[in-house]
């Protein structure tokens, strides 16, 4: 019967038309050999890091877009000049002068093109922007700046201004040992005054942070929501360009789906990848996974106002019924150091006395009879939908904790929302009591300390634990005050010694940030201090890594 | 055929009209302010808020809110993103594109799979082909899709390499998003890797189209199969036989087109059921449809993208089941002389 083969040869044939489709593709079409995918974890709030302190945030912005008036380098353990070729502290540190470069371009786009070359008014722009509340920008976008108000250099700094196109002075409330730390941030960004300008006079100021311009290696030229961040190039960078013509930004917020992206190759690099998972995998030497040093901790902070977390015993009862070693073991997979303290052993603060308290349920269980608690209570614990350098997977460790905590009577319930929900409703403290962290975003010890637990974070939303202790702001008042080192390195002693009597928040972990590169990409940095860098990113092209081994 | 195409169209609009009273309502059961979830202007931002206060007569009655809301519901002002302040009306255009290309493909290829497969299992009528197209298309059947989506991403992507796992195209082939649909963007584009992108799109591509296309296809085996055997055993079949028509002339000529009557009246429902697939397989491989935009805002709690989404969705598949109505009544005309009977 003939019709019956034509009723069956029709099927297959669609089903081998569509499979051909699936030849290998053009892997090697220029424009797949000249850019770089990177799987990013999340959206960004904003493309301004001034606005926000999510790592997000700032691997979308800082590095690529932005330049600094000066950089730290992690190597030498100085500040390096960027923007400004020079800098010094008069008046024993109460002003500081610097003299800006003055060959920088900012960015061409289809949205602005700019007339002039960077000067001083631009760095008088980006600083007031977040200085003075009276500036038409500062309302745009929320208002908010956390990283300037949490290390207080909305205080210190009183006056900037230009002394000529390319000389800025600033002028300080008090001397501050941390005050070059700050600027060398990547929070520390030079805007476009231009652009600033010429967006207020078309009447929508608030395409300063959506639309970005900026002097770094990378132009912005698109954002989709949940999808993708695409740059190109900035041919006059003023420093060398970068080695690729395009970066994107494929955003990816499932950890599994990253890791399989970065096994069929849509991703060159992925951030937080699964790392016991995909050393079960027999990838070859495809992959190469990577691990820096991260100045960061994962603490399990309490909302202080609220009841019954008001009461230090209660507190100091939870810290004693977790097992944190046990955390390190199936959350990290041993990949993290157990926290004694908030400070990470990176810091020329650290000092290697155990302040946080061990694992002893009977302890808690009197602690919370003490308490008024015999029978236990009943409360959230809010664990991120994301993972973090300091923190792979808040829910496994939200559900270890509730195990240990339903041993001592206390019934924890788990809570998420979506990142970004997630952090604003911490802001607005509705939460019993979170799992998140933080990344120190300088070498200076202070960070650890002002933006977490002072009272000045309280309005910025930083302060977790919703703590305000007038003795303890005091303390790090002063420790910011003093020059010499020995003596700043007593003071945040004390400060932590205060955290171990009240329990704010409970340290966790500090761990390792690890990242995954399919083998062909080179140069992708990633600061101890700061979002990662696709400045001196390439892609070894087959011929040259052939070359390259054959000299092996 | 006119008074029935009339009163479809009829129908479509009172369904619609009722879409969007159901979408109004919808404003004040959600949790937070009605006006904010309408426009997705939150209350803190005064100027706007109090503009749109008058614009949408938020101070008079219900009814003239209504009436506001619809005004401006039908000149496309959908409101903005709670999440990302941009309209949603101008993001939807290109999510809507996107998903109608990956549900026509699925269709056409359902299409293409199903019925002649129905076909030649009814020409074999309970020998062994019969039995293993039928036994297949039964287990294909009751394969969830999620779970067929993870299985075949595992196994033709991870183990063998040969597909990407979502998007439609490398990112690094800067294609302009215009329609939404990646095989026409990449034609309308002035890209110099015209060829190399459309190939690429396409290795993105045939994943998803067959995961989709498999059940609307079990279904189209299974209904064309029994409708073949129904009409093989009309008289008009019998009495071509006797006329000594060869049996590949009485099946093309004869017994096919009328049986796809019957599957042609299903078209319209497997396309619903397409349809709740795509949300799914959108989510899975990370395709920018309006599916996967749903599910996102419905984490976001984004209200106004949320009715953005699921207005978008039911009115694509209203429209699909009266063009489907429509098609048949015009093809059919015993359906048509049925229906106009009945009155």
């Amino acid at each position: 019967m003939r019709f019956t083969q034509i009723a069956i040869v029709v099927p297959f044939a669609t089903l081998s038309a569509l499979l051909s489709g699936c030849s290998p593709t053009v892997h090697d079409a220029a424009p797949l050999q000249e850019g770089i995918v990177y799987c990013s974890e999340g959206n960004p709030e904003s493309f301004n890091p001034q606005l926000g302190t999510s790592g997000t945030t700032i691997d979308a912005s800082s590095a690529q877009l932005y330049d600094r008036l000066i950089d730290y380098d992690e190597t030498q353990q100085t500040f390096v000049p960027a923007l400004a070729t020079a800098w010094q502290a008069l008046d024993n540190g109460k002003r500081y002068r610097f003299s800006l470069r003055d060959d920088v371009q900012f960015h061409s786009t289809p949205w602005f093109t700019p007339t002039r070359s960077f000067n001083a008014d631009d760095v008088v722009f980006s600083f007031r922007r977040w200085l003075h509340e009276d500036h038409p920008y500062h309302n745009v976008n929320g208002g908010s700046y956390p990283f300037f108000t949490a290390s207080g250099l909305n205080k210190l700094i009183t006056q900037i201004r230009a002394i000529d196109a390319h000389t800025v002075e600033f002028e300080l409330a008090r001397s501050d040992s941390s005050f070059l730390a700050n600027l060398a941030t990547d929070f520390a960004i030079i805007l476009s005054a231009e652009y600033g300008a010429e967006l207020l006079a078309r009447g929508t100021p608030e395409q300063l942070d959506k639309r970005p311009i900026g002097t770094g290696p990378f132009v912005f030229e698109d954002f989709r929501k949940d999808l993708i961040i695409r740059y190109q190039r900035h041919d006059n960078y003023w420093r060398e360009p970068a080695a690729i013509k395009q970066l994107v930004y494929s955003i990816t917020q499932s950890a599994n789906k990253r890791m399989l992206k970065l096994l069929t190759g849509e991703c060159d690099v992925i951030p937080y990848p699964l790392v016991e998972e995909l050393a079960l995998l027999d990838t070859g030497d495809e992959i190469k996974i990577t691990s820096t040093v991260n100045p960061n901790i994962a603490f399990w902070a309490f909302n202080t106002e609220r009841p019954p977390f008001d009461n230090v015993k209660v507190r100091r009862a939870l810290a004693h019924a977790i097992n944190r070693q046990a955390i390190i073991q199936t959350v990290y997979n041993g990949n993290a150091r157990l926290a004694t303290g908030i400070l990470p052993e990176t810091s020329w603060a650290y000092s290697p006395v155990d302040l946080t308290y061990g694992y002893n349920p009977e302890r808690a269980r009197e602690l919370l009879a003490e308490a008024g608690f015999p029978e236990g209570f009943s409360f959230d614990i809010w664990a991120m939908p994301v993972q973090r350098a300091y923190n792979p997977n808040a829910q496994k460790m939200a559900e270890l904790i509730q195990a240990d905590l339903a041993q001592v009577g206390v019934q924890a319930n788990i809570v998420s929302y979506e990142w970004n929900a997630f952090r604003r409703r911490l802001a607005r403290d509705e939460h019993d009591s979170v799992l998140i962290g933080w990344i120190a975003d300088n070498a200076d010890p202070d960070n650890f300390f002002r933006p977490l637990l002072s009272c000045a974070a309280l309005n910025v939303g930083t302060n977790r634990a919703n703590w305000c202790d007038p003795k303890f702001d005091d303390l790090l008042l002063r420790a910011i005050t003093v020059d010499s080192l020995e003596r700043r390195k007593g003071l945040y002693h004390e400060a932590e010694n205060w955290m171990y009597r009240e329990v704010p928040l409970v340290p966790i972990a500090n761990s390792m940030r690890f990242q995954a590169f399919r083998s062909d990409i080179q140069g992708v940095e990633v600061p101890a201090y700061g979002g990662l860098s696709f400045r001196h990113a390439y892609r070894q092209s087959k011929a040259s890594a052939a070359a390259s081994e054959a000299q092996q | 055929m006119i008074r029935y195409t009339l009163r479809r169209l009829i129908l479509l609009f009172v369904t619609l009209w009722l879409l969007t009273l159901f979408l109004f309502a919808l404003n004040y059961f959600f949790p937070g302010d009605a006006l904010t979830n309408m426009t997705g202007v939150r209350a803190n931002d005064a100027l706007a808020y109090q503009r749109l206060v008058s614009e949408r007569s938020f101070d008079s009655s219900l009814f003239s809110q209504y009436l506001a809301f619809l005004g401006h519901f039908i000149s496309g002002d959908w409101g903005q993103s709670l999440s990302t302040q941009r309209d949603v009306f101008t993001d939807l255009l290109p999510l809507l594109g996107a998903t109608l290309e990956l549900s026509v493909l699925a269709m056409a290829l359902a299409m293409a799979i199903g019925a002649p497969l129905g076909l030649y299992a009814a020409g074999q009528q309970r020998g062994s082909m019969d039995r293993v197209v039928m036994g297949l298309s039964l287990s294909a059947y009751s394969i969830p899709v999620f779970w067929l989506a993870q299985l075949f991403i595992l196994f033709f992507a991870v183990k063998l390499g040969w597909t990407p796992i979502s998007g439609q195209v490398n990112p690094l082939f800067d294609i302009d998003v215009q329609s939404g649909s990646i095989l026409l963007d990449i034609l309308l584009s002035n890209s110099p890797y015209k060829g190399a992108a459309l190939a690429d799109a396409i290795n993105h591509l045939w994943l998803p189209v067959i995961v989709l296309a498999i059940m609307p296809a079990t279904m189209l085996i299974r209904i064309t199969r029994n409708s073949m055997l129904e009409v093989l055993q009309q008289n008009y079949i019998r009495s071509a036989r006797a006329r000594g028509l060869s049996e590949t002339r009485i099946l093309l000529r004869h017994a096919l087109p009328n049986a796809m009557q019957p599957v042609v009246r299903q078209l319209g429902l497997m396309f619903s059921i397409l349809m709740s697939n795509i949300i799914v397989t959108e989510v899975i491989f990370n395709w920018p449809g309006v599916g996967s935009w749903l599910v996102k805002s419905i984490y976001e709690r984004d209200y106004p993208v949320m009715q953005g989404g699921l207005f978008a969705i039911a009115a694509l598949i209203l429209l699909v089941n009266v063009a489907v109505e429509l098609f048949h009544a015009w093809r059919y005309p015993q359906v048509r002389k049925e229906l106009y009977a009945e009155r």
